[in-house]
């Protein structure tokens, strides 16, 4: 169980982890709940502080706290998303968005969308130094990622149960979804609801597909890819039937996936011509390992990857030791 | 590859063993006041196939007459914060204040609001499916002091 929870993973998904992690904070400051800063002009009186916040003394929103917690925590996001002073930053992050989500959830309404995230935040700062494309394995950045990938499993697998507390076996046959498409239901949605006994069916399948949430985590590599696919899938639906996008969590979902394939920095620099062309320019990596040598040199130094006496130490790793059940490896990043 | 010291891994098993009993905890026993290890209540609620379905929303009156839409573009205030606070503007409608003066605060030129009230549009549902039918209800209101 120890080794499964801190199974190691590269360094450079860490990084990518990170970076996607820090930017959706900064994105949801200003993109996803821009809301949060419309209450500096909701009266205080409203303000109800949940437990947390009652617990720590946190004061009641006033438009100046608002401000220095939205202006501080966008720079501090973006600062943490290049990667620097992980630990630092990392936690003042943390910090800082937690404090602006009980101000979020104090006005009556708690969201349940974000807990993967949280958890993320709670936990990167603890997965060390990492570089893009750095191949180095690490056991503290396995561990961030499993919890974090158990958080978002939780959010599935705990609902199931939350509607059988809260709403009972009649839920599956109740007008749950008749209610949300009326509530906030999309043209889609309505031509959907005009479908005999589909919602009923769909409602069935939503507690399934929770209840069943946590085989993704002993399925092999593959197949773990194709469910979380659909996890993400189930979500453009509920996008566009009901308008519930559930943002948080598909970015803390990230975790199920082989980031460090995704490179835009280095896909930017070779299309800008910078280093050779075609295949001659791919980062040699494990799969590579016996026919490609380090080729590291020609292009793309710098931040993006990791010291070539890193590399062939790891490469040697790589191949002794397969990563098991966290996402596979794959040799070369994929792209143009 | 980078490893764990026994007492980084020991710290780790229960850092997650806690998170996740307080998580199940809160599944079980919690509420959204235990946010974030409250229960995952979305959409959790039943209805019944027949029941007809809420659809709230909070509407002002200016001094001339007009019936302005008082949704979270006009006043800051989520719908959802509305119902979840409803019970609280029930027991004292002179809360509903409150939202005038978001208002005003947005729209510093717009006429005064003389009267505030929630109103739940009830959508009829057969069999788990909307009929296309509804009837107004004003559950709170609130006139301003003259």
């Amino acid at each position: 169980m120890s080794r499964w929870l801190t199974e190691a993973v590269p360094r450079g998904r860490i990084a990518a982890f990170r970076t996607v992690i820090y930017l959706f904070v900064a994105a949801d400051l200003v993109i996803f709940t821009p809301w949060v800063r419309t209450r500096v002009s909701v009266p205080g009186e409203l303000y109800q502080p949940l437990l947390v916040g009652r617990v720590l003394p946190l004061p009641t929103p006033t438009p100046a706290l608002v401000a220095v917690i939205f202006w501080s925590l966008l720079l501090l996001a973006l600062l943490a998303a290049t990667g620097r002073a992980p630990r630092l930053l990392g936690w003042a992050v943390c910090a800082l968005y937690l404090q602006w989500m009980i101000i979020a959830m104090s006005y009556g309404k708690v969201d349940h969308d974000r807990f993967g995230l949280l958890i993320a935040l709670a936990v990167l700062p603890t997965a060390g130094r990492a570089r893009h494309g750095d191949t180095t394995r690490t056991e503290a950045g396995g561990w961030a990622l499993r919890v974090t990938q158990i958080a978002v499993i939780c959010t599935y697998f705990l609902a199931a149960f939350a509607k059988l507390r809260f709403g009972g076996l009649d839920w599956l046959t109740g007008s749950v979804l008749a209610r949300a498409i009326i509530r906030r239901g999309t043209d889609l949605a309505d031509l959907i609801a005009q479908v005999p006994y589909l919602l009923i069916i769909a409602q069935f399948g939503i507690v399934a597909f929770e209840l069943f949430s946590p085989v993704v985590f002993l399925l092999p590599p593959r197949w773990r890819l194709a469910m979380v696919g659909f996890f993400y899938s189930f979500h453009v639906v509920t996008i566009a039937t009901i308008t519930i996008s559930f943002a948080p969590h598909l970015a803390a979902m990230t975790s199920f996936l082989p980031l460090e394939r995704v490179r835009p920095m280095l896909w930017a620099r070779r299309l800008l011509g910078r280093g050779p062309a075609g295949t001659a320019s791919e980062t040699p990596g494990p799969a590579h390992a016996d026919t490609a040598p380090v080729r590291l040199g020609d292009h793309a130094t710098g931040a993006d990857l990791a010291p070539p006496g890193d590399e062939a130490v790891v490469r040697a790793d790589a191949d002794l030791a397969p990563l098991g059940d966290q996402a596979p490896v794959v040799g070369r990043p994929a792209g143009p | 590859m980078e490893t764990l010291t026994t007492r980084g891994r020991v710290t780790r098993l229960g850092a997650t063993a806690l998170g996740l009993v307080l998580l199940l905890a809160g599944t079980f026993w919690g509420s959204d006041d235990d946010f974030p290890f409250g229960p995952f209540r979305m959409y959790s609620t039943s209805n019944p196939p027949n029941a007809p379905a809420p659809d709230t929303r909070v509407e002002g009156v200016t001094s001339s007459g007009v019936v302005v839409d008082l949704g979270q573009d006009a006043t800051g205030i989520r719908r959802a914060e509305i119902e979840g606070q409803q019970d609280r503007y029930a027991a004292d409608p002179a809360l509903l204040a409150e939202i005038a003066d978001a208002y005003a605060e947005r729209h510093p030129d717009a006429d005064a609001l003389v009267e505030i009230r929630i109103v739940i549009r009830w959508h009829g549902i057969r069999a788990g499916r909307p009929t296309g039918g509804h009837t107004d209800e004003t559950v709170v209101s609130w006139q301003a002091p003259r």
